[in-house]
């Protein structure tokens, strides 16, 4: 992975003291708590409910073992001993005191990591494929043009007040783990009819209030264009993005409101000015990059192993592990092994210093040493042998880390909801606990396939519900928690926004109804279409049908 | 919609005047920060009105709407002192681009510094119109505002009365690294870890 250079570390440390300063400047009282709102937000620190809350960033989902081990050292000491993956693949603690943050920034510095740009109105993380360089679908390996873009746009003087937040995705597969289409710029690294690597671009698409689909912008830009094209999308955004309501100030308003062609006009108009100058990169450049992301030392392997093979056949806990959570790898002989976050009764994504410590040994013992977070808020073993297996999964299941339910219903997204954020208009925590009870028996989980079932506690769409095979939506009638279901979005390749099922539902009923949708598509399923296929082929009517005949 | 507002704003006959993103009154810090220094500050920066004409400015060292500069340069060049001119965050320099030899201050003036608009207008002077004059940045300016501004272009600061402009000077010596070119005409940290090696 990449390894921080003098001038890495030198402004992650830099900006460390420049955030003591600020903290030190505010607890003296010469820095407003009005102005260093902003400034802690670029640093990742929220005020919430019940207190601070801070992400940490995880450039395109990437952490090695010592990184880890530090995450489970501050959860300890100055959090309540847990930290919450999140779905733009960063970690963030709900229980840090302001005067502790520098500390623990300092203490995340010391192993290259930082919460520069998690939150406010400026380019956020990276996020990218969470399979990136080990699935067997990819073209080119994205994370060293995520790497390229974090630089970029870390501490960019011009965009670091913008209209609003900017979320950028890097796939580099033909099947889209990242959800690019969703994104204020979405990359997806392509070769030409020359084999040469560039990116097609799309723009101005995201969730939230108002859920829009991004744009292709070009088909083919050439990589060594990448900064300076992202520069001048960044910079007609900047000048004419609305600020007058931050409704209307994301990146798909004015894309929407000029229209595509325009926006593309502008852009263009304002990139000639800068195509060739210091932001266009080079092949040196690409190089120096993409030898930080070696493929790792693997051994010549042949693929399948008799002894798993064995164990599967006689243990059906640890087969239904390896169906589930355990994923094809390009190099004989490997698997990619997923970690489920969404034990029952645990909340979506949390996990406890004493588990993310197994994890980070697990990984230097298994896996090379590095872990990847993901935007489903699980972690990934990208390269474990197959002739492991058995002892990886004995040591995750010694710390309930190997809840055999991946893709399944059980493996929801959720935001914090109404428990920790201070935006949400209802709880999300209590319905995953829910629609876990609804499906405790693990061999009807199993039948029903994948489901990916979304949902955020307001309509600021953290928890992705639109894009939910199955998405909900927590919101607030009258003080009253009531949720809206939709059915039928798809956040892949053929991006699609959810049907709204019919009029919002009591939250005592909402494990129900996502039950009655289930059974609805298992007696009108064909062979082995997923719920997604059923919902596409047969429409929303029998599933609105089912869900509000048992509520009236 | 406000898009095709703020493009068809190029187009001085339609520029509306006294918009909420621009300043309301007029403003003058007692000092001024410019090259890193202290300095004890004598301009006055005239909000827009309807009735502002050249003859009715104060017969001191003014900084002008850009408005106003577009329709009166000619008695504002006459004018003793410097030629200081307002670009606000619905203003573009694209505006001044013409006239831009004949002066010696940009101001850019915030209403609310976490409207950046500002720090485009200060880059594309700096690169893309090589103005060498000062770029000052008044009204909603503090501290924590001065590092990132000086590298989009800016030279000089007013703070509101209220600040420590002795302390603020720390936030010109906050990095000694960075990542990207801008107005500062800093290069990318790809070039120059290219040339290293």
């Amino acid at each position: 992975m990449y390894k921080y250079d003098s001038v890495d570390k030198t402004i992650v440390k830099e900006r460390v003291a420049q955030f003591r300063d600020q903290v030190t400047r505010h607890l003296n009282g010469e820095l407003s708590a009005a102005d260093l709102q902003p400034l802690r937000l670029r640093n990742g620190l929220y005020m919430q409910i019940h207190a601070h809350m801070l992400r940490v960033s995880i450039p395109y989902g990437l952490i090695n073992s010592a990184q880890m081990r530090t995450l489970a050292h501050i959860a300890r000491k100055y959090d309540k001993g847990y930290g919450h993956f999140t779905t733009r693949q960063n970690i963030q603690y709900n229980w840090p005191e302001l005067a502790d943050v520098p500390d623990i920034l300092d203490e995340l510095a010391d192993v290259e990591m930082h919460a520069i740009q998690t939150s406010g109105n400026c380019i956020r993380n990276i996020s990218s494929d969470q399979y990136a360089g080990v699935a067997n679908d990819e073209i080119v390996d994205p994370r060293p043009y995520c790497e390229i873009i974090r630089q970029w746009s870390t501490l960019h003087p011009e965009f670091y007040w913008l209209p609003r937040k900017f979320k950028f995705a890097v796939t580099g597969a033909t099947e889209d783990r990242a959800a690019v289409q969703f994104h204020d710029i979405g990359l997806e690294v392509v070769k030409n009819d020359a084999d040469e690597i560039g990116f097609k671009v799309y723009v101005g698409g995201g969730l939230g209030r108002t859920p829009v689909i991004g744009k292709v912008i070009k088909e083919f830009l050439p990589r060594e264009d990448i900064l300076s094209y992202c520069d001048a999308m960044l910079r007609v955004y900047n000048i004419h993005g609305r600020r007058d309501n931050k409704y209307k100030a994301r990146i798909k308003i004015l894309v929407n409101s000029m229209g595509i062609d325009a926006y593309r006009e502008e852009v263009e108009a304002e990139w000639e000015f800068q195509k060739d100058g210091d932001l266009k990169l080079h092949d040196a450049d690409f190089d120096a990059m993409t030898a930080f992301f070696p493929q790792p030392n693997y051994e010549e392997l042949a693929s399948g192993d008799d002894r798993i093979a064995k164990w599967r056949s006689l243990d059906s806990r640890f087969k239904n592990w390896y169906d589930n959570n355990t994923v094809e790898h390009k190099q004989a002989g490997y698997r990619i092994v997923n970690i489920s976050l969404k034990e029952h009764a645990i909340a979506p994504g949390d996990i406890t210093d004493e588990q993310m410590d197994s994890v980070a040994d697990i990984a230097e013992q298994y896996s090379f040493g590095e872990i990847r977070s993901t935007h489903e808020q699980n972690l990934v073993l990208a390269d474990v042998r197959e002739q492991d297996l058995l002892e990886v999964w004995k040591a995750l299941d010694a710390q309930r880390l190997a809840t055999a339910n991946i893709g399944s219903v059980n493996d929801m997204i959720c935001c914090p909801g109404l428990d920790f954020c201070s935006l949400a208009n209802a709880s999300s925590i209590s319905i995953a606990k829910q629609i876990n009870e609804k499906f405790a028996d693990f061999e009807e989980l199993y039948d029903i396939g994948e489901v990916k079932l979304k949902m955020s506690g307001c309509m600021n769409a953290c928890g992705h519900h639109h894009v939910g095979h199955i998405g909900i939506l927590g919101v607030d009638k009258k003080g009253v928690e009531w949720y809206q279901l939709t059915v039928g979005g798809d956040a892949s390749n053929n991006a699609e926004l959810g049907s709204r099922l019919g009029p919002a539902i009591a939250k005592d009923k909402v494990g129900d109804a996502v039950s009655d949708i289930l059974h609805v598509y298992r007696e009108q399923r064909d062979n082995d279409e997923r719920l997604l296929d059923t919902f596409r082929r047969i429409g929303v009517e029998p599933f609105k049908e089912r869900v509000y005949a048992e509520a009236k | 919609m406000a898009i095709e507002k703020t493009i068809a704003n190029r187009s001085k006959k339609v520029r509306p005047k006294a918009t909420p993103s621009r300043i309301q009154n007029d403003i003058e810090s007692s000092q001024a920060i410019v090259d890193g220094s202290i300095v004890d500050n004598d301009v006055m920066h005239i909000a827009e009105t309807e009735a502002l004409t050249a003859d009715s400015l104060p017969n001191t060292q003014v900084s002008v709407p850009l408005n106003l500069w577009l329709e009166e340069q000619d008695a504002i060049v006459a004018r003793d002192g410097k030629v200081a001119v307002q670009i606000a965050v619905d203003e573009h320099p694209e505006d001044i681009v013409e006239s831009l030899s004949a002066v010696d201050m940009i101001v850019l003036p915030f209403v609310n510094h976490v409207d950046g608009q500002a720090y485009s207008h200060a880059y594309k002077l700096r690169t893309r119109f090589g103005f060498k004059g000062e770029i000052r940045a008044v009204g909603d300016v503090k501290f924590d505002q001065l590092g990132f501004l000086t590298r989009v272009g800016c030279n000089a600061f007013e703070l509101p009365d209220t600040e420590n402009l002795q302390t603020a000077l720390r936030a010109f010596n906050e990095f000694s690294e960075v990542y990207q070119p801008s107005g500062d005409h800093g290069r990318s940290i790809f070039s120059r870890r290219r040339s290293v090696h």
